[in-house]
């Protein structure tokens, strides 16, 4: 009178396995759940009842017990309602027990119906390690398809489940639900008209991996110019790819394998929580993960209240962000490529050159003060943006995504044989790189009229290095240097 | 040579019109000094005390704060600024006076950034030229008016409301020492010790206007005391210009209303330099300002956006970006976001010469 199926949870983006043991015995009629399971998990007792009578089984008349093991992982959500399902209907005996053999994962409506939950990828994961087959709703096949080795079947209702983990065939097709995201390709360069200082930076910025700053009067293009950035980048490889679901699953937002590198804006009013990750019962990763292997762009910079871009600073620096929540802490990765935009003002207007601006030197140097310090120190490329004049916005575009994905490319392999993005040069590999006497005299000249700091010496040396990548050149030249100082600008 | 009595009562800092009306009522500085010592005079305790200090000892003092008094008829004392009624019979100097009278470049200590830039093109631009910057070292528009100053080759003067040896606002200091090695002048009527008092600053701008042939009003509000600085212009026979503006922008109203009272508008650096050589005995051009680089050519005093100029020249971005930053760093362009603004020729550029065209 005992029954086990597997499930799973995420530990952060770490699938684990969850037993779900189904015990009957005793002679007093009850049902309990036990295994730190959260209000939506103990509702599940109502929605299993339910479904199983709507699908023609039956309630055993005896005291049932089921326990959610490793019993001090927290659960949390409607996921283990067709696991608990199915433990029921083996240990009461309705079918036999290779239908406990599977790993399953779904939510169950009344009528037996399964449902859409989050981790289907988890669930993937721990199927293809222990063999099994893995029961998921239609709208999760996507993800867990991505895991290599899974045996993913859609199942729509219980009665289907019991069927398929008795080796029928699973009659309904993989369908993506009518509310998932498709992600939309990013724009093309090509729709940017005017603005080569811009299209320059970008392309910096995309063959090296570099955070962007762009300031500029509202309405100069800086949020379309960012948008175009992830069709700039290489491709997700398909790895890359695998782990972008992994974080968007962990997040419940099922989603198709992208190409594209994900591009995420999270609004100046985000919590801290939703920025970074957070949440309680089950950590959830925040924007700056699910922007990982892509772009987080933060428009109106000045906007951002300092506490969130302080919380931003150490995700961006090594990658990954710790989120610690009472006694524990998950760790989700969050490598991105950080693109800003801010007005150079509160007015907004100040360069612009046909609204005058009417800010007081002193508000714009407090304006610009609130963003100065560690955050600030990141962006290797500071480009100011304005508005094209008109002869330029009747002309014609400029040169599509794909030409500048070419040259892109190019740099990026110079940067993977030296075994790493120019953006994370520090200053010691910085010094071990071939650097012409000439642009060195430059740079100190630059020093001398202390248009330089000392970090920004570093971040004008990623640049210039990425520019010569960019013309495969072995040694970063004077023109190099002095290109990559253009890009220090005042911020 | 000044008397050791005027020397003391320079030094005691009294309210210079008090002090003026002193010596015209006991005959001579010395009865002045006298009396106070003696305490005839009725004036805070600490003046008094500061009376009864020897000539000598002031002497020491001064040399102790590098800075120099000078007496109205000593040959150091500017002769344009001595010939004013109300001129002060001493003033303190760090550094050396301009040998030829200046342009005053005053204005708003709270300007916007379009009094800014052309606050420091037409101090660049009136270096250049050989005119020296006089202004009051305040936050704002003097400030820029002598950054710009520090291009040519006259850097100017800035002329205090407090005593000779303080900065105010000591955010200027950094300036005010740029402006002393660059040949400059810091020049105050106040001795040292002296705190920067609201109602010294009017008084000052007296010796603004004084030590200039022509006051030039950048920006200024309806009541800022950059128009007491032109009032002042006006009483010495001074030429007033002013920088006409947005009608409705509250920092130029000052400078509009001028205009309407008869103020020449400036239009430019060029044309205000060219409209002081026809209003004034212009000095001696200390040097020519035509730049022969294309980029500096095509960007000129107004500056271009950097987009345009690569369009303009037929050039890849990337060419001129690296062009400009070479310029840059020889002081012949300024970068103001995506614009590009030619800087007046300066002693630098023409020593650091051209390196590496591209």
């Amino acid at each position: 009178m005992f029954a086990a199926v597997t499930s799973a949870t995420l530990v952060g983006v770490e699938p684990r396995p969850v037993l779900v043991e189904v015990h009957v015995g005793g002679h007093v009629p009850a049902l309990r759940l036990v295994g730190l399971p959260d209000t939506a998990v103990r509702e599940a007792k109502d929605r299993v009842q339910a479904a199983l009578q709507s699908s023609g089984f039956h309630m055993p008349d005896r005291r049932v017990t089921v326990n959610l093991a490793p019993a001090d992982l927290p659960k949390a959500g409607s996921a283990y309602d067709l696991p608990i399902a199915l433990g029921l209907i083996a240990a009461s005996g309705e079918a036999p027990p290779a239908v406990a053999d599977v790993v399953a994962l779904g939510e169950l409506a009344l009528d037996g119906t399964v449902r859409s939950a989050r981790g289907g990828m988890a669930a993937a994961v721990v199927a293809a390690r222990s063999g099994r087959p893995c029961l998921l709703p239609p709208a999760l096949v996507a993800e867990g398809s991505l895991v290599k080795g899974a045996d993913t079947r859609a199942v729509t209702s219980l009665a289907e489940a019991v069927a398929v983990a008795l080796g029928a065939p699973s009659s309904s097709s993989a369908s993506r639900p009518a509310l998932a995201e498709e992600p939309p390709d990013p724009p093309d360069l090509a729709v940017v008209r005017g603005q080569a200082t811009a299209r320059r930076a970008l392309e910096v910025a995309a063959a090296g991996g570099h955070h962007l700053l762009m300031w500029g009067p509202p309405g100069s293009g800086k949020t379309l110019l960012a948008r175009c950035l992830p069709g700039l980048v290489p491709m997700l490889s398909p790895d890359a790819a695998v782990e972008v679901a992994q974080v968007w699953s962990a997040a419940g937002r099922s989603d198709s394998p992208r190409k594209y590198p994900p591009f995420r804006a999270p609004h100046h009013t985000a919590t801290v929580a939703a920025l970074v990750g957070g949440g309680s019962g089950i950590i959830t990763p925040g924007e700056v993960s699910l922007a990982h292997r892509g772009v987080l762009f933060l428009d109106e910079l000045g906007e951002f209240p300092t506490n969130l871009l302080d919380a931003l600073r150490q995700p961006v620096e090594e990658g990954w962000v710790i989120v610690a929540r009472s006694g524990r802490s998950v760790l989700f990765p969050a490598d991105v490529q950080l693109v800003a935009a801010t007005n150079p003002c509160p007015c907004g207007f100040e360069g612009d050159r046909a609204v005058a601006c009417r800010c007081r030197p002193a508000g714009v140097e407090r304006y610009r003060r609130r963003l100065s310090g560690p955050l600030l120190d990141r962006f290797d490329l500071r480009v100011a943006v304005n508005r094209p004049d008109s002869s330029a916005l009747s002309g014609p575009g400029g040169e599509t995504s794909a030409d500048v994905r070419m040259r892109v490319m190019a740099a990026r392999r110079l940067q993977e044989e030296r075994g790493s993005l120019n953006r994370s040069l520090d200053r010691r590999r910085l010094d071990a790189l071939p650097w012409h006497p000439a642009g060195v005299t430059l740079l100190e000249r630059a020093v001398e009229r202390s248009a330089l700091s000392g970090r920004g010496f570093d971040r004008v040396r990623r640049v210039a290095r990425t520019l010569a990548d960019l013309t495969t050149s072995e040694v970063a030249t004077e023109a190099h240097i002095a290109e990559a100082l253009s890009f220090r600008e005042s911020w | 040579m000044i008397s050791d009595a005027r020397v003391v009562l320079a030094c005691v800092g009294l309210h210079p019109e008090r002090s003026a009306a002193l010596v015209e009522r006991f005959g001579s500085a010395d009865a002045v000094v006298a009396a106070l010592g003696a305490g005839r005079i009725s004036a805070p305790p600490q003046l008094r005390e500061a009376a009864s200090v020897t000539a000598g000892e002031w002497r020491r003092r001064l040399s102790a704060a590098r800075c120099t008094i000078l007496g109205s008829d000593d040959s150091g004392y500017p002769s344009w600024l001595s010939a004013l009624p109300g001129a002060p019979d001493a003033i303190f100097v760090k550094g050396s006076v301009p040998e030829l009278p200046g342009v005053a470049v005053v204005g708003t200590r709270t300007p916007t950034a379009y009094g800014l830039r052309l606050a420091e093109h037409f101090g660049a631009a009136l270096s250049v030229a050989g005119w020296p910057v006089v202004s009051g070292l305040a936050r704002g528009i003097d400030a820029a008016a002598h950054r710009g100053g520090l291009y040519g080759p006259t850097p100017g003067a800035a002329v205090l409301g407090s005593g000779i040896d303080l900065w105010y606002p000591a955010g200027n200091r950094r300036l005010g020492e740029d402006l002393l090695d660059a040949g400059g002048a810091i020049v105050s009527e106040y001795p040292p010790g002296i705190r920067p008092e609201p109602w010294r600053f009017p008084l000052r701008n007296r010796i603004i206007s004084g030590l200039a042939v022509a006051v030039v009003v950048v920006e200024a509000r309806s009541d800022g005391g950059a128009l007491i600085t032109a009032r002042y212009g006006l009483e010495q026979g001074r030429e007033v210009l002013a920088l006409p503006g947005d009608i409705d922008r509250e920092t130029s109203v000052g400078c509009n209303l001028l205009i309407r009272d008869g103020a020449l508008p400036v239009l430019g650096a060029d044309d205000l330099v060219e409209a002081l050589s026809l209003l004034t005995s212009a000095p001696p051009p200390a040097g020519g300002d035509t730049d022969t680089d294309p980029v500096v050519r095509l960007a000129g005093p107004v500056g271009r956006p950097l987009d345009w100029m690569a369009t303009a020249l037929g050039w890849p971005i990337s060419d001129l970006l690296t062009r400009v930053t070479q310029l840059e760093l020889q002081g012949r362009v300024r970068r103001h976001a995506d614009l590009v603004v030619a800087t007046c020729v300066n002693a630098e550029a023409s020593q650091g010469g051209d390196q590496g065209a591209p």
